[in-house]
């Protein structure tokens, strides 16, 4: 089983094939599993602390539904719980497996619903070091994945972009524990080779059976700023109803996430 | 006693010679650990409380120096919003986004894939030499790690600044303002209309006029600026077409004025010296002779820069000067000497016995004036200017070593290498009696005039001196490192340039931070006031007021604490809690068929006596399915809004930082609206203009476009100032918003732009915000502080108008003191300052009545006409004395003191006015400023000696010389 929370780790795609007898693709795709579709669908109450590198610190607590729906498709529901000011704010993200993502954003202090076009996914989640991408995963076929080191516990893979103008790394590097599947560390390097950007699971613990990250860690190595995010009262196979993910809910949040 | 030092000299010359030349190659050697610094920031010393204050606002927001790249089109129909312009502006950006430093040290760029290496050294071999010569790396482009100097991820371009906008479907679209370059007009002029539309874009990063982009190009620090100016001309070197590239802002001012200082000390001094040379060749015909005054000049210079780059001080525009300061003044006396040696020795026919002659008699009027001058100079050290005070400390110290090897290496010189038989010849008497003679004729003639019109003169003098009083009235403070450079300079016209086109080259920042000195409101004070005055209902208001009520006779909590108290207690309070269970079944139902019929029905799970109040108030409806659960949904929400989460609400309102509030937000607004009126404010950006925009394309609906810019404002509550700044927290460019408000929102950074950088245009700006925040107090108290180059300028300004003042009415007191004790008379020695008080008065006179401003160059002129003028008048009223002395006539001693005193007096002021004339050369208005006024002191404070002094000695005489005649 895998799990869920790793909503915020990377997780990385799989294509290449195997060297020395193993299957590089099958390794990114386990690690996607477990990194994103652990259940039919899971819930976490997240604490996201981001720091800012100079000694400054932001919170934010918010809610997160996942629904795996159709195929790769998923549907997400945030919503956010403090602070004060953006209480009761809310995203929705439909993940489209061979298409564009939705995603509705809703203001509840403009009583406002808007649709988010679909754009660059490698920009920052509420302003944290985190990207969407971080958050609803990166597709396994658009990177060239090759196995670069096994050791006893771990799979180190180098995943370069097949469409290198789409996106601010030039390559990343990517370290899979082998019996959870579960991505421990990425590392993203820039256009100009240099190592700019780290994301680690810190804690992991087994949840219902998943395997499942319950610390997380993104860390801007330019600017010394990172951000952790701490997920609490995880669980899986709530039984979501797929029309709580809808425009609706954005203005009276479901039952499930207060 | 006083030959003690010559006489060495005499006996030991080549012991005197090696000395020098051991002297001279152990501080020489220092120089290759030179190290320059153009910084105007260094004018002020590290710890001064503004730099301290410029760095924390710069390490606050994330503010880097900028290099200022302006492309100009005025040619094309759409200005600079073609495709090619904006291809070009594409393809420059990624290439500086991806500077690299190649293996052997180069810089490279990448453009669509392909690497190219580039090599920024000059062509011209004279450059390569100077830059080899000041070990300056014209591919110097990387920090030690080989980081670009280029901050890329800070660049602001319109291939990287974020734009939102509205997208198909009514959906909101987040990208950068230019994510393709444009390939047909349509898409050049989407870019136009998206970037016009952005407060935070038009006059900044594009210019209203249309005909003119600004890249920003962060640095790591504002010694790379000259070589990223450099790179980008390369880079745009083979662009074709109309497209203009103008490249500015202070920090490449500041360093292109520093390599440039380099081509001037490298050019400038050697002429002065080539000046002098030819002069004194001219004064006395003997090469063998000149050779040493040129020596000591040399060795005065070179000791004096050695020991500078010893002590491990930078040099800064100031010292750069050095050369050309001391070369002048350091010839002075041993023209002297040599000058009287020449005239003397036929009377001795013996080198050693002509030298102590002349020493004996000249050695107190040289060392007085070497005293004096070195305090004129010395003096500056009490400037809070550290630059202008390492800057007169060595001059002190050069000035003191030329009068060392004058008393020492000269007799030394003379005995080595001037062969008697050269001195016996005639024909060079010859010559330089003639040429004496002319001058000396001319000068008999003017001191005959001076004694018959004593009154006249002294009526004239009284006469200037009120023209000068007036003129120094009019003198206007004023400093801007860009005017440092001639009118016709690059970077002088990429500054007038873009300042035509844009909102300002020129930055400074208003910082706005909380005031918490003042007794803040208690939580429970400020809910009470609250539930009093906003518009809820009685119920709430009860509710909330018997709560807080029961919270504070518990005790009670503070600050936001009380407010999660209160909402605990009220929720399980009133119906609300019962609507809210029912509100949530209504937004479970699934809408497919729907109707009133049967609504109650399917909500058979939610309380019942709510779901009959609902029942009711949907009244006769005709709605079904999906409308017909809005409106249930609506009724039901309305009435759970209980009090509990009116108290929440309130909480936000309440930890609201200073700049969620839209009370403050609009304050800056509209003060922002105030500057706009100001001439000489271009632009100004704060959060507020970032949140104006993402509140209008937020809430941006299909309705007429009057409708939608009501949007365009500061939202009506905390929450909902907080909910668009989050989405702006979120953009493409991560963090930028932080350039303009701190993460916490307790603090704002208004960026303004001028299109001067005058400090008068600076202090004009200040003291109209202090005016505007006079009369519009803003709706809490905030403290303001002013960063920016622009403002550090007008600080240190003001500084080193008061330090000049001080060390010129310190030095000033010294000297006299200095006066009275060499001339053992209270009257001779305030005689003594006459002059040079006339001449600085004349020239400050001078700089006010021409309009001439008074900048950094202009300011330390007064320490070193006060040294340099009172130098005349020692040697005249030394002179004076002993003639009235020796003739017992002022009559006859006037006579004979403008024959042979005043022709070493008016050569020695010749020699320094020639000295500095070549300043007038350099394309650095300092420069030329310095060497003009060079040139008029010594003019004035030689006329000043001899027709005022003689003049006050005529009309004095009696008093005077009583006691010894």
């Amino acid at each position: 089983m895998t799990e869920l929370i790793t909503l915020f780790l990377m997780f990385l795609p799989a294509w290449a094939a195997a060297d020395n007898g193993i299957d590089v693709q099958e390794i990114v795709e386990k690690a996607n599993r477990a990194s994103y579709y652990a259940g039919k669908d899971g819930r976490a109450d997240v604490t996201m602390t981001i720091h800012d590198g100079k000694g400054g610190a932001r919170e934010r607590a918010f809610t997160i539904l996942r629904l795996n729906t159709r195929g790769a498709d998923q549907k997400f529901y945030v919503y956010f719980k403090e602070p004060a000011d953006v209480r009761k704010m809310a995203y929705l993200v439909w993940k489209n497996a061979n298409r564009d993502d939705d995603r509705w954003l809703w203001l509840p202090a403009m009583n406002l619903v808007k649709r988010i076009a679909p754009g660059d996914k490698r920009t920052s989640f509420v302003g944290s070091d985190f990207v969407y991408e971080d958050v609803s995963g990166r597709g396994t076929e658009e990177d060239h994945h090759v196995l670069i080191k096994e050791t006893d516990t771990q799979y180190h893979l180098k995943s370069t972009p097949k469409d290198a103008g789409s996106v601010e790394f030039s390559y990343y590097e990517l370290w899979i524990d082998k019996t959870t599947h579960l991505p421990r560390k990425a590392e993203y390097y820039d256009k100009q080779g240099k190592l700019y950007r780290r994301v680690e699971a810190l804690k992991v613990e087994q949840i219902d059976d998943h395997p499942t990250v319950v610390e997380s860690k993104v860390s801007d190595l330019v600017t010394g700023g990172y951000t952790i995010n701490r997920f609490t009262n995880v669980s899986y196979d709530n039984g979501y109803n797929e029309r709580i993910f809808t425009e609706r809910f954005l203005r009276r949040p479901p039952r499930e996430i207060r | 006693m006083k030959l003690v030092l010559t006489n060495f000299g005499i006996q030991r010359p080549w012991v005197v010679l090696i000395l020098t030349v051991l002297l001279t190659a152990g501080l020489g050697l220092q120089m290759p650990k030179v190290n320059f610094d153009n910084d105007p920031e260094n004018m002020l010393s590290e710890d001064e409380p503004v730099r301290v204050f410029h760095h924390q606002v710069k390490e606050k927001y994330s503010l880097y120096d900028f290099v200022i790249v302006g492309i100009v089109n005025e040619s094309h129909a759409d200005g600079i919003f073609n495709t090619e312009t904006l291809g070009r502006i594409g393809d420059l950006t990624e290439q500086l986004l991806t500077l690299q430093r190649t293996e052997d040290g180069k810089p490279a760029v990448t453009l669509a894939g392909s690497k190219q290496v580039l090599d920024l050294s000059p062509d011209s071999t004279w450059k390569q030499v100077l830059n080899f010569a000041f070990r300056h790396n014209p591919n110097r482009l990387f920090d030690e790690e080989g980081g670009s100097a280029i901050i890329a991820r800070e660049i602001i371009s319109p291939s990287v600044v974020d734009n939102i906008k509205q997208a198909e479907l009514g959906s909101l679209r987040i990208a950068y303002l230019m994510e393709e370059k444009p390939t047909t007009r349509e898409e050049a002029l989407e870019i136009r209309d998206d970037a016009m539309s952005n407060p935070l874009y038009a006059g900044t990063l594009v210019a209203e006029d249309q005909k003119a982009i600004c890249l920003y190009l962060p640095i790591q620090d504002k010694t790379y600026s000259y070589n990223v100016a450099e790179l980008v001309r390369t880079l745009t070197a083979d662009w074709e077409g109309d497209d203009e590239v103008y490249i500015t802002g202070l920090p490449v001012a500041e360093d292109t004025f520093g390599v440039e200082m380099l081509v001037q000390m490298a050019t400038s001094a050697p002429m002065a010296g080539v000046a002098i040379f030819l002069l004194l060749l001219f004064f006395f015909r003997r090469i063998s002779l000149i050779v040493a005054p040129m020596l000591v000049a040399l060795v005065s210079v070179i000791t004096t820069m050695g020991l500078l780059i010893g002590l491990g001080f930078d040099v800064h525009i100031m010292s750069s000067m050095i050369a050309i300061f001391l070369m002048p003044i350091a010839v002075a006396d041993a023209v002297h000497i040599l000058s009287e040696f020449y005239d003397t020795y036929p009377r001795f026919k013996d080198k050693a016995a002509t030298v102590r002659h002349v020493v004996g008699h000249l050695f107190s009027p040289m060392l007085y004036t070497t005293l004096t001058t070195m305090v004129g100079f010395a003096s500056l050290a009490a400037t809070p200017i550290p630059p202008v005070r390492v800057f007169g400390l060595h001059v002190a110290f050069g000035v003191g070593m030329a009068w060392l090897l004058t008393m020492v290496f000269i007799p030394a010189y003379l005995m080595l290498f001037v062969p008697s038989s050269a001195l016996t010849g005639l024909a060079k008497k010859e010559a330089a009696a003639q040429q004496g003679g002319r001058l000396q004729r001319f000068l008999e003639g003017l001191g005959s005039f001076s004694y018959r019109h004593a009154k006249a003169i002294l009526a004239v003098t009284m006469v200037v001196l009120v023209v000068a009083a007036y003129g120094i009235s009019l003198i206007r403070v004023n400093d801007n490192p860009v005017k440092w450079f001639t009118p016709d300079h690059p970077v002088r016209v990429a500054d007038k340039v873009l300042n035509e086109h844009f909102g300002g080259t020129y930055t400074a920042y208003l910082t706005f931070s909380p005031d918490d000195s003042g007794q803040a409101e208690s939580a429970s004070q400020w809910l009470r006031s609250r539930v009093e005055a906003d518009d809820v209902t009685a119920d709430i208001r009860e509710a909330v007021l018997a709560a807080l009520n029961a919270e504070e006779s518990e005790g009670g909590a503070a600050g936001d604490k009380l407010f999660t108290l209160i909402a605990r207690r009220l929720e399980d309070q009133g119906t609300g809690e019962e609507w809210a269970r029912l509100a949530d079944e209504v937004n479970y139902l699934d809408p497919a068929g729907l109707t009133r019929a049967n609504l109650q029905q399917r909500l058979a799970a939610a309380p019942k006596a709510r779901v009959d109040e609902l029942v009711q108030l949907l009244g006769d409806t005709q709605l079904t399915g999906e409308e017909l659960l809005n409106r249930a949904l609506e009724i039901s929400e309305a009435a759970s809004a209980g009090p509990a989460d009116q108290v929440l609400e309130w909480a936000a309102d309440f930890s609201a930082p200073l700049f969620k509030q839209p009370a403050m937000l609009r304050w800056v607004e509209d003060l922002q609206k105030a500057l706009a009126a100001d001439p000489v404010v271009g632009k100004t950006s704060s959060a507020v203009d970032a949140l104006k925009k993402a509140s209008y394309e937020l809430q941006y609906q299909d309705l007429p476009e009057a409708d939608n810019q009501k949007h365009f404002s500061v939202p009506d509550t905390v929450a909902a100032t907080g909910q668009v700044f989050t989405q702006l927290e979120g953009m493409k460019k991560k963090d930028s918003l932080f350039h303009l408000v701190t993460r916490d929102y307790r603090e704002a950074n208004l960026w303004i732009q001028l299109k001067s950088g005058d400090n008068r245009d600076m202090e004009a700006v200040v003291a109209s915000v202090d005016d505007y925040m006079k009369n519009n107090p803003p709706p809490a108290a905030v403290k303001t502080g002013w960063a920016g180059l622009t403002y550090i300028n007008v600080v240190w300004q003001e500084k080193m108008v008061k330090g000049m003042l001080s060390a010129l009415g310190s030095s000033f007191l010294f000297v006299l003191v200095m006066m009275i004790i060499l001339f053992r008379s209270p009257v001779f020695g305030i005689m003594a300052m006459i002059p040079l008080s006339v001449t600085i008065s004349f020239i400050y006179g001078l700089i006010g009545l021409v309009g001439k401003e008074y900048d950094m160059p202009v300011a330390v002129l007064s320490a070193l006409t006060l040294g340099l003028s009172v130098d005349f008048a020692i040697h005249f009223l030394q002179r004076s004395r002993e003639l009235q002395k020796k003739h017992g006539s002022w009559k006859e001693a006037i006579t004979q003191m403008f024959k042979e005193p005043a022709v070493a007096i008016s050569r020695n002021a010749i020699t320094i006015s020639i000295g500095f004339t070549p300043l007038l050369a350099a394309p650095l208005v300092p420069y030329k400023t310095v060497g003009f006024f060079l040139a008029t002191i010594m003019a004035v404070s030689w006329m000043a000696t001899l027709f005022i002094l003689a003049a006050l000695a005529t009309v004095l005489r009696k008093k005077i010389f009583a006691g010894e005649v």
